[in-house]
């Protein structure tokens, strides 16, 4: 006997959607979320760019609020706030990407660990959303890349700029002394 | 190694260092005074423990060596004259390699040579004195071992040993102070430093929320009495009582939270913390040994050397002390017979002076030499092209004493012992930088350097002025706040290009905070503004802000890394709903008048009215980059309120802003006669054909979406908008 799905009757067209979606995103997981293969990724918008940031360097997603300005500082500097206690520099990401248009203002801060011992909080027009990266195309793209920004070319010809935190801040530190 | 051993010997080691620290410091003062009293007691006493502790742990090698100070020591007990620099110089020596053996042997390191100290120490011994005691006399507990010829009747025993913990071999003999076995004996804990650490943290949490507790407390107050204003005493009575009776259970509950607070701090600094005099005795004999190899003559003076100070800062500050005082003599201070040509004492004075206030720490390291000389550092940095000639010829004093902190920096052409590798200040300063603080320089030529190294301290709280200046709200240290007052038109002399005011008959300049800290232009003072009369490095200023919210005991902490090197700030601290006040350094402050008038009068203003941060930094950045000097208002009252007091080449605008949007703000604009024809170019998320022509239609020049705000294309529009108007007129 042919097995056949479980009718749907009784859900609104809304959950019924929501379940088809689902069970889709399911049949899908082994061949694009395999944990071997890809890399996790906090995926987000800057301006019409689609913008990445490695998953295991971000610590939270907070609101864009209580960020004291800092009166004389460098122009990507947006100002300063507490974090789990700890004061913590919030940098705007479109103005250290070399000032790139945007199409909502940020809302959103994401704190992030670069690697070198102290957070920074960038800014980000939406909270990211977590998302997985074939580790094939990301070293190739990063072989090719001579700047903090590897650009990858997703299936679908869907192109995202993965960041390598400490280059940027290292460029930005570069900047600072010229 | 025994591992119960292995722990004593850790023990040893502090105990010993905090012995060596005062054997030195009575070498050095008997040097200078006879060898009797105190001072010798304190050595002979101290020698004896040491000896008689490396005994008890088996130590043979170490307890011998101490025996043999001994044995140079003792016969001089009683002198008359002061202590020989030979024989003193041997001892120090001896004493170094003594501490130096003790902590290999702890680190299981490589062993200093024990000889040549032995044979030094034997050609300073006075005829007569004792011999080497045997190596093999020994119990196993030191019983016996101590030297028999030690004069004991004239050496009190170490205070620290009682009696029933101190088997001595003989009664004649005073007992060696055994290495304490803290942990056997129980009473006390071993503790890590990280969990010291943590609980210094908690600590702080604690003070930061006592201080929103009695933030709240006053909001109370302030509610209370709104209340009472509102002349509705009958309807409200019930809620007043209930108010005030929560004001008084905030305020106990305030009270006995600081209690707990300042308990606490005091326990974790009895724990955590030593006089920061244990870094600075050691300094006296680096001065001394310096003075002896370079033929100058010094003396150190220190002030505040019982000021407490975290270990792990302590430790940190070592070398960079070591590092400046070692500089004054070697740099800053004059040959003797060059000084009394200059009409100064033959003996350098060093002073260095450490002072707490609040939570932050201020250490000083000044002489009375030549101070740094310009030509010098000129000649140095050229030499060692650490400028371009162009770049070092448009330097201030300023820079070119900042000049010395550079890496591979000296202005010595050889180096010699002391100095001249061009390593040196530089790692003062990283190693300051690392304890999230800094160091500065101030010199007089022919009068002295001074060092100020300033220094977060991990307990505490300072007593601030907040302030507000435009949206911002600022802290101004109270220590630097003299008095403050309001303006009075017939008090103020306003020239050209400076204000000053007439205060207590003294005429001091006037400064405004939101120009100082490039907020807008400089704006003289109205009647009735806040003036705060204000005092630092000997200079006065009256600094306008636009109100003054009130004085707070609040924690600073060190900006981020980020923006720790604006000369501006002190650093932060958290207000009582969580927010971040930053707190101005009273210094840069009161030296904002010389900044002012060496600024650039010419150059291209925009004002970027914004109410998001992030756009507004946005805007900055890509005006800055075509040489603007940008201004910015989060809202459209306040870009009226800039306008009213400054000229803009050009005004940047959202839109979408609460309470005045763009095109309201711009039609205000446009009704002035002051900025009717001002540029405006509006800027906006939204992207419809109606946006624009509404905009246009109020007066705007230009109109981009924020999506096309990519730096090259605002500049450029930016331009045309104000060619465009250029061209109108």
């Amino acid at each position: 006997m042919k097995l056949r799905a479980r009718e749907l009757d009784g859900f609104t067209p809304e959950v019924e959607e929501l379940l088809v979606q689902r069970a889709e995103r399911v049949r899908r997981k082994p061949a694009e979320t395999d944990e071997e293969n890809v890399l996790w990724v906090a995926e987000f918008p800057v301006g019409e760019e689609t913008y990445a940031l490695p998953l295991e360097t971000l610590r939270a997603a907070v609101p864009l609020k209580m960020v004291t300005a800092v009166p004389l500082s460098p122009s990507h500097v947006i100002g300063i706030l507490r974090f789990q206690g700890q004061i913590v520099t919030a940098l705007s990401l479109a103005s250290l990407l070399g000032g790139r248009g945007w199409r909502e203002d940020p809302a959103v801060l994401l704190v992030v660990d670069p690697g070198f011992g102290r957070l920074v909080a960038l800014d980000c027009e939406r909270i990211p959303k977590p998302t997985g990266l074939p580790h094939a195309l990301v070293e190739e793209a990063r072989a090719r890349s001579t700047s903090a920004i590897s650009e990858i070319t997703l299936p679908g010809m869907r192109q995202v700029n993965l960041l390598d935190l400490l280059r940027l801040m290292d460029r930005r530190h570069a900047q600072e002394k010229r | 190694m025994d591992p119960l051993l292995e722990q004593l010997l850790a023990g040893f080691v502090d105990e010993s260092q905090e012995i060596y620290e005062r054997v030195t410091r009575s070498l050095m003062e008997l040097e200078k005074s006879p060898a009797q009293g105190p001072s010798f007691d304190e050595l002979a006493r101290g020698l004896h423990t040491l000896k008689g502790s490396a005994a008890t742990l088996g130590l043979e090698e170490l307890a011998d060596f101490a025996h043999r100070m001994e044995d140079v020591i003792l016969p001089l007990r009683g002198s008359a004259k002061p202590l020989p620099a030979t024989v003193a110089d041997a001892v120090l020596k001896s004493l170094d390699v003594w501490m130096a053996r003790l902590r290999a042997i702890a680190a299981k390191g490589e062993l200093p040579e024990l000889g040549p100290s032995f044979v030094l120490l034997e050609k300073v011994k006075p005829a007569g004195a004792g011999t080497p005691k045997k190596k093999n006399g020994a119990g196993k507990n030191g019983k016996g071992r101590t030297a028999p010829e030690t004069p004991a009747a004239s050496v009190p025993p170490p205070p620290e040993v009682a009696p029933a913990q101190a088997p001595a071999t003989s009664p004649a003999e005073p007992a060696p102070a055994p290495a304490a076995p803290d942990e056997a004996q129980g009473d006390s804990w071993r503790v890590t430093t990280r969990q010291v650490i943590a609980l210094l943290h908690e600590v702080e949490r604690l003070r930061e929320v006592r201080l929103r507790v009695e933030e709240r407390r006053r909001e109370l107050e302030k509610a209370i009495l709104q209340l009472d204003r509102l002349g509705i005493q009958a309807e409200t009575a019930e809620a007043r009582a209930l108010l005030l009776g929560v004001r008084r259970s905030l305020g106990a509950d305030g009270e006995e939270a600081a209690d707990i607070v300042a308990s606490m701090e005091e326990g974790l600094k009895a724990i955590s913390t030593v006089p920061v005099r244990t870094v600075l005795d050691p300094l006296r004999r680096a001065v001394r040994d310096l003075c002896k190899a370079t033929g100058k003559q010094a003396r150190l003076a220190v002030v505040g050397a019982e000021v407490s100070l975290d270990r792990r800062v302590i430790e940190q500050l070592r070398g960079p002390l070591i590092h400046l005082v070692r500089n004054a003599v070697d740099h800053g201070l004059e040959m003797p017979d060059v000084r009394e040509a200059r009409g100064k004492h033959p003996e350098g004075a060093l002073t260095i002076r450490v002072e707490q206030q609040g939570n932050m720490l201020f250490i000083e390291v000044g002489d009375d030499g030549a101070g740094l000389d310009l030509e010098q550092i000129r000649e140095a940095a050229l030499r060692r092209a650490l400028v371009a000639p162009e770049e070092l010829a448009n330097m201030s004093i300023q820079q070119l004493h900042q000049l010395i902190f550079r890496p591979g920096f000296s202005t010595r052409t050889e180096a010699t012992e002391f100095s001249g590798r061009g390593v040196g200040l530089d790692v003062v300063r990283n190693q300051i930088q690392a304890l999230q603080g800094h160091v500065e320089v101030q010199s007089v030529a022919g009068q002295g350097a001074r060092f100020v190294l300033t220094l977060p301290a991990d307990l505490g709280s300072s007593p601030v002025l907040v302030v507000r200046c435009g949206e911002h709200q600022l802290g101004v240290p109270m220590a630097a706040v003299e008095s403050s007052r309001a303006a009075r038109s017939k008090d103020l002399r306003v020239g050209r290009s400076r204000v000053q005011l007439d205060h207590r008959e003294q005429l001091i300049p006037v400064q405004d905070l939101g120009a100082v800290v490039g907020l807008r232009q400089p704006e003289v003072p109205a009647d009735g503004q806040p003036l705060l009369i204000l005092q630092a490095q000997g200079r006065r200023l009256a600094l306008s802000v636009d109100e003054v919210l009130g004085d707070r005991e609040l924690v600073i902490r060190p900006l981020p890394a980020d923006v720790r090197e604006l000369p501006a700030y002190q650093g932060a601290a958290t207000l009582a709903r969580g927010e971040l006040v930053l707190i101005l350094r009273p210094d840069f402050l009161v030296s904002s008048e010389r900044r002012a008038e060496s600024g650039l009068a010419s150059t291209r203003r925009a004002l970027v009215v914004d109410d998001s941060l992030t756009a507004r930094a946005l805007h900055r950045t890509a005006l800055e980059t075509g040489g603007y000097l940008v201004h910015t208002a989060s809202n459209g009252r306040q870009a009226l309120e800039q306008l009213r007091h400054s000229a803009y080449d050009v005004m940047v605008c959202d839109i979408g802003m609460d309470e005045m949007d763009g095109y309201e703000l711009t039609a205000a604009v446009r009704q002035r006669a002051e900025t009717d024809s001002m540029p405006i170019l509006l800027v906006s998320a939204r992207d419809s054909d109606s946006d624009r022509q509404r905009g246009m239609a109020v007066g705007a020049d230009g109109f981009l979406t924020k999506k096309e705000c990519v730096s090259g294309r605002l500049l450029s529009e930016v331009s045309t908008v104000i060619a465009r108007r250029k061209g109108a007129a």
